[in-house]
């Protein structure tokens, strides 16, 4: 299953990274990055400030050269091709709008550099700012714009030259918080509309989660880890991620077998079949606090991985209810439904977590 | 209401600061800039007697109508020439210089800016008197393409010369204003533009020079007039052979003792500069 599905998307990769380092003075920007990222996808690449997002984007638009490796744009090596010559665009983080030109004039300039003929110039860019719902204000200047309208604009000064791939930068960044919600929105909608491959970079783990088919996860310039928004919530194969994507408790242990681990109180818990750790090895196991249930002493089904402890705290949050219940070896989070239906536990009363075997996923430490 | 009044007096207190604050600079203005305007304004609507003195009665224009004789208009053409190819010759060299300025690490940028002011630490008339060394017959520059097979170079006292020197003389007032309009543009904006397929020529056509236009402008201005009116230079290494607009200027008061016309020239080329520089301010403000 896993192998046809790798050489399809090898077949039709937009853009395709292998082995991308990039090195400035001494410090390790990106680390030996191998990428595929498939035609007319949404891909996010999601991490922590300063782990490297930037720089791979900048190297996929040419801004940066590789220090090594070799980088592919729909089958075609454009390592050293200059930015110009590349068949994508960018939505830079800060919009980098021409401040001397009208939005009409920013919008045309690419097709004007590429000596579009002057008639196609302003139907496609008619059609591009009404794309981005920008009419009516093609006269004005980036200064007179609002952090949403620069952004649009941003947008169709990019799209409008019908990119084989855009790039975007972290293009939500500046905006606020309901602003970003409607603007996530209406990209996910204009990448359905024009099908143009779409990498976008965010160190937001929801708005990575919400748009994206695809993420990556980014850390100290390494990529730890390629799926779908699913495959890294549910089956995360580091901790790194598992902590970024989501929040979860870690169980220390070492796996016994491919799916037993033995927590380090000793107890031994069945785990989905674990193929990227060896037998033998320190693991954690993720357990999200709203896949654990928590239940009165002794109350808690037969056959399944439980632990006894004390209700340490309770903090109610409207939708739900997180406690933190103390074990004796570690404190684990546990998050229920805030509903008529479900049992309140007080602070200081002895309870059960338990969970469902196929409820955790068990991470490199 | 009370608000109102009180928001009013408390603006018209710091109006009222703030001319205070500005009050030395425009004494300075009035007593050493409008004043000697106006005495040659008044000197240049004189009359001249027969003595060479100057009547100040009997006002009348014939100043002015002298400044229409193809002497002055001659004097005029070839001043606006040299100062024009002095200008375009700043701004060739300076842009690149300016450039690779800003693109250094804070340390040498700044020892580079040093290095454009040392000159100035040394006497104008000096340095005009080295060049005329290093320029001279059979001097340093000449010795040098005689050396390497070039032959002699004979540019003292050539129009040559007078450029050479006067490119020299104004080049930091080029640089400073460029360098200080490049270090200002986002460079983000050059990756923008090259990202949407602008080759670095484009780029720099369409996005960096236009945004660093202010730089250009200043600097012009600031190269271009003392240029028009110079005097020592064109004397020293020009050796007087053209007259150009400063030194007639000079003439006209000493020599010629003619004090009417070399005030009206004076006035008309400052009025000129003065008008062509606020046009430019207003218009060209806007833009950044
Ligand atoms: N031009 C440069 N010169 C030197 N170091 C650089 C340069 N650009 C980036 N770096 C370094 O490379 C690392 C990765 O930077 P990058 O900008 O790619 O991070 P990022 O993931 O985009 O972070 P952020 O979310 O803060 O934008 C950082 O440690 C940064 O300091
Ligand atoms: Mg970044």
């Amino acid at each position: 299953m896993n192998e046809p599905l790798g050489l399809q998307q090898q077949m039709s990769a937009a853009v395709s990274l292998r082995g991308i380092s990039k090195l400035f003075d001494d410090v390790t920007a990106v680390d030996n990055v191998d990428l595929d990222i498939a035609d007319g996808e949404f891909f996010a690449l999601l991490g922590p400030s300063g782990c490297g997002k930037t720089t791979t984007l900048r190297m996929i638009a040419g801004l940066e050269l590789p220090s090594a490796g070799s980088l592919q744009i729909f089958g075609e090596e454009v390592g050293s091709l200059p930015p110009n010559k590349r068949p994508v665009n960018t939505v830079f983080q800060n919009y980098a709008l021409f401040p001397h030109m009208s939005v009409a004039d920013n919008v045309a300039f690419g097709l004007r550099m590429r000596k579009v003929p002057k008639s196609e110039i302003s139907t496609r860019v008619q059609e591009a700012i009404s794309l981005v719902r920008m009419t009516g204000m093609e006269g004005r200047r980036p200064n007179q714009l609002s952090g949403g309208q620069q952004q649009r604009v941003a947008l169709a000064r990019a799209l409008v030259n019908r990119p084989k791939v855009l790039l975007l930068d972290e293009p939500l960044a500046a905006l606020d918080l309901k602003l970003r919600q409607e603007m996530q929105f209406e990209l996910k909608q204009l990448q359905r509309e024009v099908g143009i491959t779409f990498v976008f970079v965010t160190h937001d783990q929801e708005e990575a989660l919400a748009l994206s088919d695809r993420i990556g996860v980014m850390n100290d310039g390494r990529l730890l880890q390629v799926g779908t928004p699913e495959e890294m919530y549910d089956a995360p194969v580091d901790r790194f991620v598992a902590d970024f994507i989501g929040r979860s408790n870690f169980l220390k242990g070492v796996l016994e077998s491919s799916d037993v681990v033995c927590l380090s109180n000793g107890q031994r818990i069945n785990v989905p079949v674990v193929a990227t750790v060896a037998v033998g090895d320190d693991v954690q196991v993720s357990l999200r606090p709203e896949r654990v249930m928590i239940c009165q002493l002794d109350a808690a089904p037969s056959g399944v991985a439980k632990l006894s402890g004390v209700v340490d705290t309770e903090t109610f949050l409207g939708n739900s209810v997180v406690y933190r219940v103390a074990l004796d070896w570690m404190t684990i989070e546990v998050e229920t439904d805030h509903r008529p239906d479900v049992a309140r536990h007080a602070v200081g009363e002895q309870v059960d977590v338990w969970w469902r075997d196929d409820a955790v996923a068990v991470v490199k430490p | 209401m009370s608000v109102g009044i009180a928001e009013a007096k408390r603006e018209r207190s710091e109006r009222r600061r703030g001319f205070l604050l500005a009050l030395p600079s425009f004494a300075y203005m009035v007593l050493f800039f409008a004043v000697p305007l106006i005495i040659v304004l008044v000197y240049s609507f004189a009359t001249r007697t027969s003595t060479g003195s100057t009547a100040l009665s009997d006002w009348n224009l014939d100043a002015y109508r002298k400044l229409g004789e193809p002497i002055v208009r001659n004097v005029v053409v070839r001043s606006v020439i040299l100062a024009l190819v002095t200008t375009v010759i700043c701004l060739v060299v300076a842009y690149p210089f300016a450039w690779f300025c800003a693109h250094q690490r804070p340390t040498i940028r700044n020892l580079l800016l040093i290095a454009v002011m040392i000159p100035f630490w040394t006497n104008f008339l000096v340095r005009n008197y080295a060049w005329r060394i290093l320029l001279s017959n059979g001097g340093p520059i000449s010795s040098f393409t005689e050396a390497i097979g070039l032959g002699e170079t004979n540019i003292l006292f050539t129009k040559t010369a007078v450029v050479i020197g006067l490119v020299y003389a104004y080049l930091p007032f080029m640089i400073l204003p460029l360098y200080a309009s490049i270090d200002r543009l986002d460079r983000r904006l050059i990756e923008a533009g090259r990202d949407l397929y602008g080759s670095g020529s484009q780029t720099f056509r369409r996005i960096v020079l236009p945004l660093t236009m202010p730089g250009v402008i200043a600097g012009s201005i600031l190269v271009f007039v003392p240029s028009m009116g110079a005097y020592v230079t064109p004397e020293l290494l020009g050796g007087g052979k053209e007259t150009l607009l400063g030194s007639y200027i000079v003439t006209q008061f000493l020599t010629a003792r003619n004090w009417p016309v070399g005030a009206s020239l004076s006035f008309v080329l400052m009025a000129v500069m003065l008008v062509s520089t606020i046009v430019y301010f207003r218009s060209g403000g806007k833009n950044l």
